[in-house]
């Protein structure tokens, strides 16, 4: 284990504010008025972060803002010759060093993920690049999973370090802060007072405890070819998501889905290029000029979801699924479409399917 | 397009524009630096991504051979958005380009074979690049037979290229949905003139590119041929974004049409999820 | 509760699907169950946590419907989804021939997100009810929550409890949770504040917005379905922009489009995963429409609704 600083219930705002002064810091955190879903925000001293309930968005958001420039362009009239029009572009890149706070050893591993798609290549995105290398997370033993979790089921766990730089343990009332990256180390500065041996025996015995537990069952093997076998059994997916009302919900949840669309908005003779986040539920998603949609109905939609997450992605990407078992999904589907059900049923005998 | 970021196109000033059909345009274009116009190099096949700023951006095949240096080609029929203001450049305006993009057609794998190409409208476009390409090496490949078809003569594109494509050693067969005056070529569909034509599979490549219901019937006549899956080429087209393989729209099962595409034989074609 | 499946086994017959509810991930979230066998019929429950409106499934592609003209669609409707039900019918958008409504007096149902907030809840082992209470075993051991900690907000405002239109009523009508004047308390509430606070509480709740339109897809009588105004491309009439103005416009224009015409239903509130108080805009619409014109949406199926009409007679504007 690295090194181990204890930031006591009465220290965490100063320990956070330090944090503030050198990163743009995300915290989970809830609305002023106490109700609405918790997600990561930007912090602002005096925000209380909320540790203890499930955020209902991943903090995907710190590397792939949900919208943002890629480019701004300027059409420019010449005073002398008004018919000639100079056509300018811009592509900068502005990124501030970032660090997420309390992210979940699901949303820390969904990071090493969506890294395999925009920097793996054959192309990389440089704006995703200039954000993931200037982006610290700092991961949190999970002890708060419900009924729609299955982080054990995927490759993960509710005390995983993948794609974290430094973890956060619940001990007592505060919180232990470890170094698991080199990276890391410097980020432990000033935060609280070095560990005790007591306090990292506690710590310990939380991460031990928390290791222990097996989040969801779910048998993957073979989805990749399992799921081709049932592409056109349209039965099949009558009954998984004929329920589906089409909306991005669990696309926009998602901590491993990426997809984008880019879209031009001017005003007069300038304006940006815009990438946000698309979801493939949406009708729109891959509606092409002619009229013609390759994926008409909300069932060939939700059937593309799933096998870009358990056939295609691990196809491309050495068997690696693109999910990491977060249970948003499920939890946040408003017709309680469950993946899980989906990915298991690709295998059984469909009369057998619930 | 730019080394540094795959999102940021080089600009391009268009230097012809040629009314093909009453709603395809080709654009001829240069790239503003030159010493990129110099050094740019793409493989028959490819395609880019044209902008238009304040609309955005669609893709089409590069239909100019990669020998031709003065400029790059584009065909654009109007059908959405972005090929609608396409549509409204004239010589001189400026564009946003971002090319090559996409695989190629296996052009040295296809040497010492007959090769039929068979088109149906704009489909001409991607088999134009092909089609020089090969009679700028004439002598390495064995026979070389056009069928193209449109619905009418004025829907045919290039035909200012036909006499040219002839003289240098392809055999022409055009045709027309319906008999119309004047026409002395053939009328009928092109799956029908292809089993009237009826070649040999025999060391033979089919390239076939048009509308999804000549394809799909194409396809059929050259399954009867005794044509292999592996003989036959297409490009395919989906709705795209990034054109570089992130942005997820385009996506046959594990492949992007984008980055593994838009080339493929049928046999690949085959092995897919049928998300077409 | 076996009345509802003894219900409508009897009617089986007569039926060639049944939209219901059967059970989600767990025992404590349920989902929309579409029966098209008799022997699936045991999949079919109706609880407290039974949320979903299902009338949308009537409407919008692709819709569940009869194959065999000779047969119906049977549906389960509790007070507030009879009147989405009546709504439809009133725009002929379903033909009511074709239904067999299997009506459910409610009580409400649980929101779990509001006990959520009470108390974070870990490792739910059970949830039962003991008379009006709900009691929830967790890691924690046993919470109780009385029906004002548990119910969903719109369940707290409800009016309508009974099915205003049924074929079958499945139960004993039961009394409504809120007094007629009672029922807009929260738009009341919230219009005692002035204005600048009431303007920071929209900018804080919409800035949550991540615009995945559940909202708009749940609801039964948002059918312009894959031709929104919210996505189209040309003319792009919405920003993909985030910020709050942007998120408010679509959902002004979502209420709008609605007014009149929304039967308060709560399910565009209810499947917001950043749980932001959508429906208190259309309560809010609802009120407008009661005050100038008298009217109630989704009570009298031979009604036309006001904003579907022209009266140049019209005094109330």
């Amino acid at each position: 284990m690295g090194t181990m600083v204890f930031i006591s219930p009465e220290r965490l705002a100063a320990a956070l504010d330090r944090l503030a002064e050198r990163f743009d810091l995300w915290v989970p955190s809830a609305s002023s008025r106490g109700g609405g879903a918790v997600r990561f925000r930007r912090y602002a001293s005096g925000t209380t972060p909320v540790l203890d309930r499930l955020t209902a968005l991943s903090p995907k958001e710190a590397v792939q803002p949900q919208v943002e420039s890629l480019l701004r362009f300027r059409y420019t009239k010449d005073a002398e010759d008004p018919g000639a029009i100079q056509l300018s572009l811009e592509d900068r890149i502005e990124v501030k060093p970032t660090l997420v706070f309390g992210a979940r050893p699901c949303d820390a591993r969904a990071f090493l993920l969506s890294d395999r798609v925009f920097l793996e290549g054959p192309y990389v995105d440089v704006y995703y690049r200039a954000r993931r290398e200037s982006t610290f997370l700092a991961g949190l033993v999970c002890r708060e999973g419900d009924s729609a979790c299955f982080c054990s089921a995927v490759g993960g766990g509710p005390a995983d370090t993948a794609g974290s730089d430094l973890r956060i343990i619940p001990v007592g009332d505060g919180l232990v802060i470890e170094a698991l990256q080199e990276r890391g180390e410097p980020l432990l500065e000033g935060l609280g007072e070095p560990a005790s041996d007591s306090i990292q025996e506690a710590a310990h015995q939380v991460v031990e405890e928390v290791s222990g537990r097996c989040m969801g069952e779910l048998d993957t093997s073979g989805s990749i070819d399992a799921f081709k076998s049932r592409f056109q059994d349209g039965d099949y997916w009558r009954e998984v998501a004929e329920r589906c009302l089409s909306c991005g919900v669990c696309t926009f949840v998602c901590p491993t889905c990426y997809c984008f669309t880019i879209t031009d908005e001017s005003r007069n003779l300038q304006g940006e290029r815009l990438r946000s986040w698309d979801s493939c539920m949406f009708y729109q998603y891959s509606l092409e000029a002619s009229g013609h949609n390759p994926r008409p109905t909300r069932l060939d939609r939700y059937r593309n979801r799933v096998g870009h997450k358990f056939s295609y992605f691990p196809e491309k990407y050495d068997g690696q699924f693109s999910c990491t078992g977060c249970g948003r999904c499920v939890r946040s589907c408003p017709v309680s479409i469950d993946i899980r059900r989906a990915v298991a049923g690709l295998k059984e005998n469909l009369c057998e399917c619930p | 397009m730019s080394v540094l970021n795959p999102y940021c196109p080089d600009l391009a000033t268009v230097r012809e524009v040629i009314q093909e059909t009453a709603n395809i345009r080709t654009l001829r274009l240069t790239l503003d630096d030159p010493e990129k116009m110099r050094q740019f190099s793409f493989q028959p096949g490819q395609v880019g991504q044209l902008s238009v700023f304040g609309v955005g951006e669609s893709t089409f095949v590069i239909n100019s051979p990669p020998t031709c240096k003065d400029y790059l080609q584009f065909s654009v029929m109007r059908v959405g958005e972005v090929t609608q203001r396409l549509h409204q450049l004239t010589v001189g305006d400026q564009l946003g380009v971002r090319a090559p993009l996409g695989n190629s057609f296996p052009v040295e794998s296809m040497e010492g074979k007959h090769i039929l190409f068979i088109a149906g409208g704009i489909g001409m476009a991607p088999l134009r690049t092909l089609l020089l390409t090969l009679l700028g090496k004439r002598e390495r490949y064995g026979d070389i037979t056009l069928i193209y078809g449109a619905r009418s003569p004025m829907d045919l594109c290039y035909r200012y290229d036909f006499e040219d494509w002839k003289a240098r050693g392809t055999e022409m067969v055009l045709t027309v949905d319906q008999e119309f005056p004047g026409w002395k070529e053939r009328v009928g569909f092109v799956p029908t003139v292809l089993s009237e034509e009826s070649p040999s599979p025999h060391n033979r490549i089919a390239v076939v590119c048009g509308p999804p219901i000549m394809i799909k019937f194409v396809l059929f006549g050259l399954k009867e041929l005794e044509f292999e899956d592996r003989q036959i080429l297409t490009t395919l087209e989906k709705r795209m974004k990034c054109g570089i393989g992130i942005c997820g729209r385009c996506n046959i099962g594990s492949k992007y049409v984008c980055v593994d595409g838009p080339v493929f034989d049928f046999d690949q074609i085959r092995q897919m999820v049928p998300d077409l | 509760m076996n009345e509802l499946r003894k219900a409508i086994e009897a009617e089986w017959p007569r039926l060639e699907v049944v939209i219901g509810w059967g059970l989600g991930f767990d025992p404590y979230h349920t989902r929309p169950l579409f029966v098209r066998r008799s022997e699936d019929l045991s999949g079919l429950i109706w609880n407290p946590f039974c949320v979903q409106n299902l009338t949308g499934y009537l409407v919008k592609t692709p819709v569940v419907k009869a194959e065999d003209k000779a047969k119906k669609v049977g549906i389960c409707v509790r007070g507030c989804d009879s009147r989405s039900l009546v709504a439809l019918i009133q725009e002929k958008l379903v033909v009511r021939d074709q239904l067999l409504v299997f009506g459910i007096p409610c009580s409400g149902t649980v929101d779990w997100r509001r006990i959520a907030v009470q108390t974070p809840l870990s490792g739910v082992k059970s949830a039962r009810f003991e008379g009006d209470l709900l009691l929830v075993e967790d890691n924690g051991g046993v919470r109780k929550f009385s029906p004002d900690q548990y119910l969903a907000r719109r369940c707290l405002r409800c009016v309508h409890p009974n099915p205003i239109i049924h074929d079958v009523l499945v139960g004993e009508p039961v009394p409504p949770r809120a007094a007629p004047g009672n029922r807009y308390r929260d738009v009341e509430s919230f219009e005692q504040q002035n204005l600048p606070d009431r303007l920071a509480f929209w900018q804080e709740e919409l800035d949550r917005c991540i615009r995945c339109y559940a909202c708009r897809n749940a609801c039964p009588l948002c059918i312009c379905q894959d031709r929104c105004i919210a996505e189209t491309r040309e003319p792009r009439w919405l920003t993909q922009r985030m910020g709050v103005p942007e998120k408010f416009l679509f959902h002004f224009i979502h209420a709008l489009h609605l007014a009149g015409r929304c039967t308060e239903c709560g399910e565009c509130e209810r499947v917001c995963p950043m749980e932001i108080p959508v429906t208190l805009m259309k309560e809010k619409l609802g009120r407008i429409v009661g005050d100038l014109m008298g009217y109630e949406a989704g009570i009298d199926p031979e009604a036309t609704p006001p904003l579907l009409t022209f009266n140049p007679a019209e005094t109330g504007i």
